[in-house]
């Protein structure tokens, strides 16, 4: 028998336990291992090692599902109580950009107004009005760094708190 | 099973307590097993165990219940054990696999019994464990998630964020590793 039936077989052997072969690969290597006995001796020593790997026990930590629970439990107890700030910040968020579209032509018109008035270049003027749009953007993005920072400086739940 | 992974991203969108409740119970064996093979660590696996059901309480979200959860719960776990050793200026799983080489992660040097060696021959004397342990990390990685987790290989590729081929190659040379493996505990 050729090495290239051999080397054929191998990587059916393997391939068949990886992602499947077709019939008729199927066939030729059933027939290959009824004439072959170091393939067949291959093929039996992948299915002891597969079988192995899945008889392969790792015992669970005693207590470990529950300890997890505690800690799930706590946590969305947490992020709960910080639900109704999230909130508050869309809201607040949504709310100001309303009245920033609807207010823009007064609020325009206030700027242009105080310009004629004071003599400030135009652009100064684009600018502050830029501002006076950014304002509520700014504060909400504030507001959440700070938030952020002071969650990150709460000490992490450890297993020595337990 | 589409009519459930549905039902579960809803309520992992809710962050039903009750329900993280069922699935910890439900998939703790197989979570931390996955997790004793990527760290070779129970104690670490522990701490993963932990830390991932928080993510999967933080992030229940983005379940979109079109794939298996278990191939998004094992994501999660493996994507935190790769920030925890890049935080600890390690190479990540991936960056250790050289595929042009037959030169894989290996927790330890050659002659020497990996941590996960070590917990499984403390745990029992079968020769059988002490052959896994000496198998490579990625490869133990994709032998579990296949023959153990039965994902299938564009579910594995999914966790493992890894094209389809990576996932085939790793398994044929993990094959090869357990069986070459088997062969020398045997001896």
């Amino acid at each position: 028998m050729s090495n290239e039936l051999h080397t054929r077989a191998e990587k059916l052997i393997a391939q068949q336990r990886v992602e499947g072969i077709s019939r008729e690969e199927s066939m030729w290597l059933e027939a290959h291992l009824r004439e072959c006995a170091n393939c067949t001796q291959l093929a039996q020593r992948t299915d002891a090692a597969l079988r192995s790997l899945r008889q392969n026990p790792i015992p669970l930590p005693a207590g470990l599902a529950e300890r997890t629970k505690f800690r799930v439990h706590l946590r969305a107890e947490v992020l709960r109580e910080h639900e109704p700030q999230r909130r508050l910040l869309w809201f607040m968020c949504a709310m100001s950009w309303v009245l920033g579209v609807t207010s823009a032509p007064y609020v325009w018109r206030g700027f242009a107004w105080l310009g004629g008035h004071t003599g400030a270049p135009k652009l100064l003027l684009q600018l502050g009005f830029g501002l006076w749009w950014a304002i509520p953007a700014l504060f909400a993005a504030a507001i959440v760094l700070l938030e952020h920072a002071r969650q990150a400086s709460e000490p992490e739940w450890s297993d020595e708190q337990n | 099973m589409a009519d459930d992974t549905k039902s579960l991203a809803q309520g992992l969108k809710r962050r039903d307590p009750e329900l993280l409740d069922l699935l910890i119970e439900q998939y703790q064996y197989r979570l931390f097993r996955y997790l004793v093979y990527l760290t070779s660590s129970r104690e670490r696996a522990e701490d993963f165990f932990q830390e991932t059901w928080i993510r999967v309480l933080e992030r229940g979200h983005q379940y979109d219940g079109k794939s298996k959860f278990e191939a998004w719960l094992f994501a999660i776990a493996r994507h935190l054990v790769i920030d925890w050793q890049r935080q600890k200026k390690m190479q990540s799983l991936d960056e250790l696999t050289d595929t042009a080489q037959d030169n894989p992660l290996q927790i330890e040097a050659h002659n020497e019994p990996s941590p996960l060696h070590l917990v499984l021959s403390h745990e029992t004397q079968a020769g059988v464990q002490d052959s896994l342990g000496r198998v490579p990390a990625i490869y133990r990685e994709v032998l579990l998630l296949r023959f153990q987790e039965e994902l299938g290989l564009e579910e594995i590729a999914a966790v493992l964020a890894a094209p389809l081929s990576t996932v085939k190659s790793r398994l044929y040379r993990g094959l090869e590793a357990v069986r070459e493996a088997m062969q020398g505990g045997a001896a």
